[in-house]
């Protein structure tokens, strides 16, 4: 078990991509968290899902529950703006009557549910019922408005005609049908974060069973931390029974550098901001999420 | 000469509540209070000026056990004092909810009362706790019984406690075919189950009704072959769900209910003279203490024609299903009885349940101020609230819960029992005293008269 400051708690780390042709089309990355999740459907190790999934506008995400390879596959892609994932922790264990949770998230979302497995308060009966837990990377998220701001106003793309979007190698990169690509400077997109991220101490989903995002590996690649015996189960299962390519994380480029120094940058960014709101306002601090 | 001796406080049951008994030289009850002693809640009050979707939910607070009764009733109420009919699968999800609350809570009564009975043909009393056979597997069915209702009702209810999925106009979300499919799997297994806890509560039930004799404390006690019988009424509103104002054959008549003040009922002040320091748990109240039931009841006391009735599951099965029985040992036979119809609800209301039905109202009328009420029956009887919503606000609020009803009644049922089983005569109406002490009582003049216990 390795333990980093700014990684958190893992025992594998490697880059990895799926090995199924139509999730990888629409996939995000290396289509691991929807690989992931149809494997431990496909095995009953889950009974269903809570996915990102379409929501009312384009690229509105509204979280849902899988219970299908077919569903699991319609949440592929990141949505970057925000989708209340653990608004459906519970029900999920009522009215859609689950005994094996499944849920992917970002970073933050994780802890919630680790919290809701803590500290069970309004979540009776949850926390033995989560079975997987599959993080994302995530340095910041935006609101609906936000993303519609930077897509509509700054890149000039309507928003319907987006294929996909993705920040990476320093940009906000817009993707649409029509073959347009459009790049933004983050510098451009900063100011419209959900102002909670800039608080956030967790950059690849420290307490996820499994926490994947594209830093770290190669385009089409992900790179995948393995941090707890339930994940350590799922994933070697789903690589022995062929779900995965991998590559030790050693071999490939950017590799693991990158994804400490961009995990330190956020983390030591965000805990000055947590420090500054200490003494901020006049006599009177802003609250400490962590206090 | 009689004496009087007092039992306070009452122990394994909910609430607060306690005994004012006045005995005879043997030490027979010649009259006796059973009276709440649980603080006001206050929640018709509270009610006043809410949205009707609030109301309800705050109602279901006033107490843990049966609160899906009372979430239940005060959605009803405000439905049928809107005028809001639900779909037919909201409705279904309704009862399933219902069901499993019962099924739960007679469960959980078992546990209660179970130290009062002796294991057939020995001379033991029942510790449910006891690792030894053939308790241990006894109070191991009771608890999965208890975990079936309430997984089913949390699956169709939302939450297994204070349920979040009912709702004015009728619920929030339908059930998943994979949910239903588990509640169903659910009940089946608990079907078996409830049979045969049903058969052996019924066992041990009639073992104790055919002795001479109990233990309390050491002392042999005699059982009178009357125990619990009195001659108030009967109330009931229907064998499973209940009924409202809404239902084309009302099967509660609110023209017969009249609240009456409890210094109509209860003793004045009397001075405790006989105690027994080994009665347990504590021994009784001390020998020179005064008690005052017409002032320390902290409930009004509802009548159907004049007249406190009896509540629950005896009420029912005599009301709908011939059953003839009286007193202590009939009501805890009766609530046996209910354990398998509980089951053989649910398992119905799933077979009609259509998944993919409508479960909300559209649209959902907001009310004139017209008078609505709802009775449901809870596992411990009627409860029946009442409710006037205008514009989606509530203006007036009441709930008649199933203790209030069962507090004199049960009171006139202690006459002619030894004062050392009073409590067991009290258990057997499964008494929730929390919900019970709501009451703001007004005189004739509407004058508030009961202000001293508020
Ligand atoms: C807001 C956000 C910020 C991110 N930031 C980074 C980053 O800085 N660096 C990095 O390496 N990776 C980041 N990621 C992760 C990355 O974009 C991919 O989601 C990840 O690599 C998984 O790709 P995949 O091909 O395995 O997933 P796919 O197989 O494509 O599945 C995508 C999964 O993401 C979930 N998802 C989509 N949108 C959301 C959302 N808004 N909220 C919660 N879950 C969602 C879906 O439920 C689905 O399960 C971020 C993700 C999000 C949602
Ligand atoms: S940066 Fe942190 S707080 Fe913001 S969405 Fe990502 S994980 Fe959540």
């Amino acid at each position: 078990m390795v333990s980093d400051p700014y990684l958190g708690k893992y025992t594998t780390c490697v880059s990895a991509r799926s090995t199924d042709k139509e999730i990888l089309q629409k996939a995000q990355d290396g289509g691991i968290a929807t690989t992931l999740m149809v494997y431990a459907l496909e095995q009953g190790i889950i009974d269903g899902a809570i996915v990102a999934g379409k929501g009312d506008r384009p690229w509105q995400p509204r979280p849902f529950i899988a219970m299908s390879r077919e569903d699991i596959l319609k949440a592929r892609g990141t949505k970057y703006n925000i989708s209340p994932q653990i608004s459906l922790l519970k029900e999920a264990t009522r009215s859609f009557g689950l005994d094996k949770v499944g849920i992917t998230g970002v970073c933050c979302q994780m802890q919630a549910v680790r919290k809701a497995q803590l500290y069970p308060v309004n979540m009776r009966d949850v926390p033995g019922k989560i079975a997987l837990a599959v993080g994302l990377f995530c340095m910041e998220n935006f609101p609906y408005k936000s993303m519609q701001c930077i897509v509509e106003d700054h890149a000039g793309q309507s928003l319907h005609s987006v294929k996909k979007m993705e920040i990476g190698k320093g940009k906000y990169w817009i993707y649409t049908e029509r073959g347009n690509v459009v790049t933004l400077p983050l510098k451009v997109t900063h100011k419209y974060e959900q102002p909670g991220c800039h608080v956030c101490l967790d950059y690849v989903s420290n307490l996820g069973d499994i926490s994947t995002g594209s830093v770290g590996s190669p385009d089409g690649w992900s790179t995948v931390f393995v941090r707890t015996k339930v994940g350590n189960d799922v994933w070697s299962k789903a690589v022995a029974s062929g779900m995965f390519e991998t590559k030790p994380i050693e071999g490939v480029k950017p590799g693991l550098e990158l994804v400490t120094k961009l995990a330190k940058e956020k983390i030591d960014k965000n805990r000055a901001t947590v420090e500054g709101r200490k003494t901020f306002g006049v006599n009177k601090a802003l609250r400490d999420p962590y206090a | 000469m009689s004496k009087v001796v007092e039992i306070s406080p009452t122990t394994r049951h909910e609430g607060h509540s306690k005994l004012t008994l006045k005995v005879n030289d043997q030490g027979i009850i010649e009259r006796g209070d059973w009276l709440s002693i649980t603080p006001v809640r206050g929640v018709e009050k509270l009610a006043i000026g809410k949205t009707m979707d609030q109301v309800p939910k705050i109602a279901s607070r006033v107490c843990g056990i049966c609160p899906i009764a009372h979430c239940l009733a005060g959605i009803e109420a405000m439905e049928a004092s809107v005028g809001c009919e639900i779909p037919t699968d909201a409705k279904l999800l309704r009862v399933i909810l219902h069901a499993a609350n019962r099924l739960h809570s007679i469960a959980l009564h078992n546990i209660l009362i179970l130290p009062d009975f002796y294991i057939p043909g020995t001379e033991t009393k029942i510790n449910p706790f006891t690792k030894e056979q053939p308790v241990r597997s006894v109070a191991a069915r009771i608890i999965r019984i208890r975990e079936i209702g309430q997984s089913i009702g949390m699956i169709a209810g939302g939450e297994a406690v204070h349920p979040s999925n009912p709702r004015v106009g009728g619920m929030y979300r339908n059930v998943s075919p994979r949910a239903r499919q588990k509640m169903y799997d659910l009940a089946r297994e608990g079907l078996v189950l409830a049979r045969e806890q049903m058969e052996f509560m019924i066992a041990v039930i009639r073992n104790m009704q055919n002795r001479e004799f109990t233990d309390v404390a050491g002392k042999k006690i005699p059982i009178p072959k009357t125990l619990g019988y009195h001659s108030q009424g009967v109330m009931a509103t229907s064998p499973m769900y209940g009924s409202s104002s809404l239902d084309e054959k009302p099967t509660w008549d609110i023209a017969r209910w009249k609240e009456t003040r409890p210094w109509d009922w209860y003793m004045g002040e009397v001075t405790i003279d006989l105690e027994d320091p080994s009665y347990p748990v504590g021994g009784t109240t001390k020998v020179g203490t005064k008690a005052n039931p017409q002032m320390e009841a902290c409930t009004g006391v509802p009548t159907m024609d004049g007249q406190p009735v009896e509540v629950g599951p005896r009420a029912r099965l005599a009301t709908f299903k011939h059953f003839d029985e009286k007193g202590t040992f009939a009501q805890h036979v009766a609530r046996q009885l209910e354990y398998p119809d509980c089951l053989y609800s649910i398992l119905k209301c799933l077979d009609a349940l259509d998944t993919s039905g409508k479960v909300l109202a559209d649209p959902i009328p907001q009310g004139d101020g017209s008078l609505g009420w709802a009775a449901n029956e809870a596992p411990r009887g009627t409860d029946v609230h009442l409710a006037r919503v205008k514009d989606g606000r509530v203006l007036w609020y009441e709930m008649l819960v199933p203790t209030t009803w069962n507090l004199p009644t049960c009171s006139r049922g202690l006459t002619g029992a030894p004062w050392q089983i009073a409590e067991m005569v009290v258990r057997a109406y499964d008494p929730c005293v929390s919900c019970a002490t709501h009451m703001i009582v007004v005189d004739q003049e509407n004058r508030l008269v009961a202000q001293k216990l508020i």
